[in-house]
């Protein structure tokens, strides 16, 4: 039950004829009393709002940053008309900030034994699963003086995925790896590639690709080609601990390192490659593993959807042995985390033999673009001050990276916008140089 | 992407039976209440209470002397406005004051002016200094009251000396007045004072206390005859009570308040209008459905360690180690310009050289800007810092 503002105004005006014409309590009654009649009248003429029907179809995933039309369908079974205003409640993340009010509000009108439709639309602004919260409607009378009103909870989720900007990249890196396939006639071969198929030599060939048994057979020159080897595996290692929750720019490291996860696996997919996900802080938060190169990309931005940085320290040792279980072969596999001292001298490092013993290991960081633009700070004493804590926090940076590399470690580090491309770079050039 | 939902029964609204189960219990245990409270009303409503009142049957009502004097054939009627008291007087009436100092001063004045010279005696119990010297002119209340309770006559008023000793010790009186009548004196001072009026044979009776009109005191040394004989000259009683009700309390006549002075027709309308505003307050109060509780990501800046760090250094004057750390970078950056690997950037020996040779400069001055002490003093850092980009500059200009 809720009165209306209507209700209130002709209250408020009713103090006219009850201040000139009766100015006594039968005056009071004379305006409240009729007034009170058509309020029953409009909740005894208004559509009950327990019966109705609500159904919800539409979309279940969507992109962050693109919309997603949640469609709910109303059936008035009853006998009066529904005039009713409506809130379909979702959590705040599921708008742009300020817009949850306009986008969640609806007005609708169902004749008798009707149905209709109305729409939400939703614009999460972050990643996960977004649950419907309770429609609650409020069914208005024809006087619009009182309204019925109650909650239906009609269950519905979106999931929302990661965005994927660095998709932008895709076309590049790719025609980079048809470069390396071998259907350019550019080769470039490196160790551990392996023999594709004899052709006749044209000049500016390598002189040292020349097979001299085949052109003894034959009459003309004779070369080999070579090309990447196809189907070795890569482990992505998404670290979900404390340091990926620290905010570069907008949003968290985690976000940045996932990006260029899936530009990655999307690439070494068309690569050829088998591509596994494995997400982990002190326990596995999400694994993906053994899916074929078509399903790949929706099987990770599906298990990434859900994924929050967890304020805890990484065990790094939980981790090497996970990833040794979940590698199996000799495989690539890119870790991405950061390059803070603490957590890499004291968790990573001691357990690095393990991984590198078997594997070719590649470690993937989210630089701070803002420590940088501390590091350029001049003029005053605190902006002077800046810059020397900023020149500090790098060279520590620099100095792990260089002991992770006395490792045979891979190192990728770059701002969240650079990262994506970069960690495809490297990819492409580790496959160049057959090291996979 | 597009699935069809199956429609399961999805309102939560409680139904009535569920409104009714969830509240029985507390509109029972409000009916419980005011059941509760009618009843002891009821059973309490016949006993009036009051001190002083001639209705009321508590020890300190005045039932008791009441009735005695219907007995005697004095009719009691209880007044509680001036207005009433006033007009009550005359020579066949006795006016008791239950407690003078209750009145303010313009009625006291006014009640003097009906009094005085009526012909009718007026009955002052316990009146202190607020009261007595309007209402009885030329008897005065002693700050002190008197010792005891129970007081000889000591007089000549012919009530006293029948009654005999009685319960009127409480404020004493001093009179001005030579034919007045001085009973129970304490300590000199009487206790019970008549005072006739300058014409007719009405007269004024100033009692220190009101304990002989009690009930509980009635039937104690000589209280009922002096009571009765105090209250029975007349054949009527007025006993006037003064209470918050009487609209002389306020003084009307001089002054009206402001809602006197408005038309009704604005009173009422505004009445109105504070229902229109209540109704406007539920119409705002509903809202459209609980808000939805959503966990928060947290937000921490990745560069926060970086600018505590900082901070640290300033609150701490660490002017060595930001040179140094400034001094490092610069060092660092510049070796591979000029020649000398990374290992050995953090060589004055190897670097200082490198670096003249490809400035044509002087060794020293680069010497103590790349290995130097730390600045004294912050400006002297800042200076410091910004030779390190003019150097590094100048390094890379081709």
């Amino acid at each position: 039950m809720a009165l209306t503002g209507r209700t209130a105004l002709l209250a408020a005006l009713g103090s006219l004829p009850v201040g000139i014409w009766e100015p006594s309590w039968t005056g009071i009654l004379a305006v409240n009393a009729p007034l009170a009649v058509a309020c029953a009248c409009d909740f005894a003429l208004a559509a009950p709002v327990r019966h109705l029907r609500l159904t919800r179809s539409g979309d279940t995933s969507v992109r962050l940053g693109d919309t997603a039309d949640v469609t709910l369908t109303i059936t008035n079974p009853s006998r009066r008309p529904l005039r009713a205003h409506l809130r379909d409640a979702w959590p705040p993340s599921s708008w742009q900030p300020g817009t949850d009010i306009a986008a969640s509000r609806h007005e609708v009108t169902v004749p008798a034994g009707e149905r209709r439709r109305i729409i939400t639309r939703l614009r999460p602004t972050r990643r996960g699963d977004r649950q419907a919260d309770r429609v609650t409607i409020r069914s208005y009378g024809p006087l619009r003086l009182f309204s019925r009103q109650g909650t239906h909870r009609i269950p519905w989720s979106v999931r929302v995925l990661p965005p994927f900007t660095s998709r932008k990249h895709l076309p590049s890196k790719l025609a980079r790896l048809r470069e390396l396939d071998g259907r350019t006639s550019l080769l470039t071969r490196g160790e551990g590639t392996e023999f594709d198929s004899l052709r006749e030599y044209v000049p500016g060939d390598d002189t040292r690709s020349i097979d001299w048994r085949a052109t003894a057979r034959r009459t003309t020159v004779a070369i080999r080609t070579w090309r990447p080897e196809r189907d070795r595996h890569i482990l992505l290692v998404l670290d979900t601990g404390r340091t990926s929750a620290g905010r570069v720019g907008d949003a968290p490291r985690l976000d940045a390192a996932m990006d260029a996860a899936l530009l990655l696996a999307t690439l070494a997919s068309r690569a050829g490659d088998r591509v596994d996900l494995l997400a982990y802080d002190r326990r596995v938060r999400a694994l993906v593993q053994g899916r074929t190169a078509r399903d790949v990309l929706p099987s990770l931005t599906n298990a990434m959807a859900s994924l929050e940085p967890e304020l805890v320290e990484t065990d790094a040792r939980g981790l090497t042995a996970t990833a040794l279980r979940t590698a199996p072969r000799s495989s690539l596999i890119v870790l991405l985390t950061t390059l803070e001292a603490a957590p890499v001298e004291e968790g990573l490092l001691p357990v690095l033999p393990q991984l590198t013993r078997r594997h070719t290991v590649l470690v993937a960081s989210v630089a701070d673009p803002h420590i940088a633009r501390m590091a350029a700070a001049r003029g005053t004493t605190d902006a002077v001050y800046e810059a020397a804590a900023a020149a500090q926090a790098q060279s520590e940076r620099h100095r792990t990276a260089e002991n992770l590399r006395r490792h045979g470690v891979t190192i990728v580090d770059a701002t969240p916008g650079e990262l994506a491309p970069a960690l495809a770079d490297a990819y492409l050039a580790l496959k160049a140089a057959g090291r996979l | 992407m597009t699935t069809e939902a199956t429609p399961p029964t999805t309102s939560v609204s409680p139904t009535t039976r569920q409104v009714w189960t969830r509240s029985r219990g507390i509109v029972l245990a409000f009916v419980c209440l005011l059941a509760c409270a009618a009843v002891i009303a009821t059973l309490r409503s016949d006993a009036r209470h009051g001190a002083l009142d001639p209705r009321s049957g508590d020890p300190y009502g005045s039932r008791a002397v009441a009735e005695l004097l219907a007995d005697h054939g004095v009719s009691t009627r209880v007044v509680t406005t001036l207005a009433e008291a006033r007009t009550a007087t005359s020579p066949g009436t006795t006016l008791l004051v239950a407690a003078p100092d209750l009145l303010t001063e313009r009625q006291q004045r006014q009640l003097r002016s009906a009094t005085a010279d009526s012909g009718g005696r007026t009955v002052l119990v316990a009146p202190g200094t607020w009261s007595v010297e309007t209402l009885a002119p030329g008897v005065s209340a002693d700050p002190v009251t008197s010792r005891g309770s129970t007081l000889d006559p000591d007089c000549t008023l012919p009530a006293a000396q029948s009654a005999g000793s009685a319960d009127t010790g409480g404020i004493r009186y001093t009179t001005t007045h030579l034919d007045a009548d001085e009973c129970y004196p304490s300590n000199r001072l009487a206790t019970l004072v008549r005072v006739p009026d300058t014409t007719g044979d009405g007269d004024t009776v100033v009692l220190g206390a009101p304990d002989i009109v009690h009930n509980d005191r009635l039937d104690e040394q000589g209280n009922a005859s002096l009571a009765l004989q105090l209250l029975g000259s007349r054949p009527h009683l007025v006993w006037y009570l003064p209470s918050l009700s009487d609209t002389s309390v306020t003084d009307q006549d001089e002054e009206k308040s402001f809602f006197d002075l408005i038309p009704s027709g604005w009173l009422w309308g505004t009445l109105q209008l504070f229902v229109a505003a209540a109704l406007a307050a539920l119409w705002r109060a509903r809202r459209l459905g609980p808000l939805v509780p959503e966990k928060l990501p947290v937000a921490i800046r990745a560069s926060e360690t970086v600018e505590g760090r900082a901070r640290l250094y300033r609150k701490a004057n660490a002017r060595d180690r930001a040179a140094t750390a400034l001094r490092s970078t610069t060092r660092t950056r510049l070796a591979p310009l000029v020649g000398v690997p990374v290992t050995q950037a953090h060589t004055p020996e190897t670097l200082v050289p490198a670096l003249s040779a490809r400035l044509h400069g002087e060794g020293q001055p680069l010497h103590s800007l790349l290995f130097g002490p730390p600045p004294a003093d912050d400006t002297g850092l800042i200076a410091l810092a910004d030779h390190l980009d003019a150097l590094e500059r100048e390094v890379r200009r081709p």
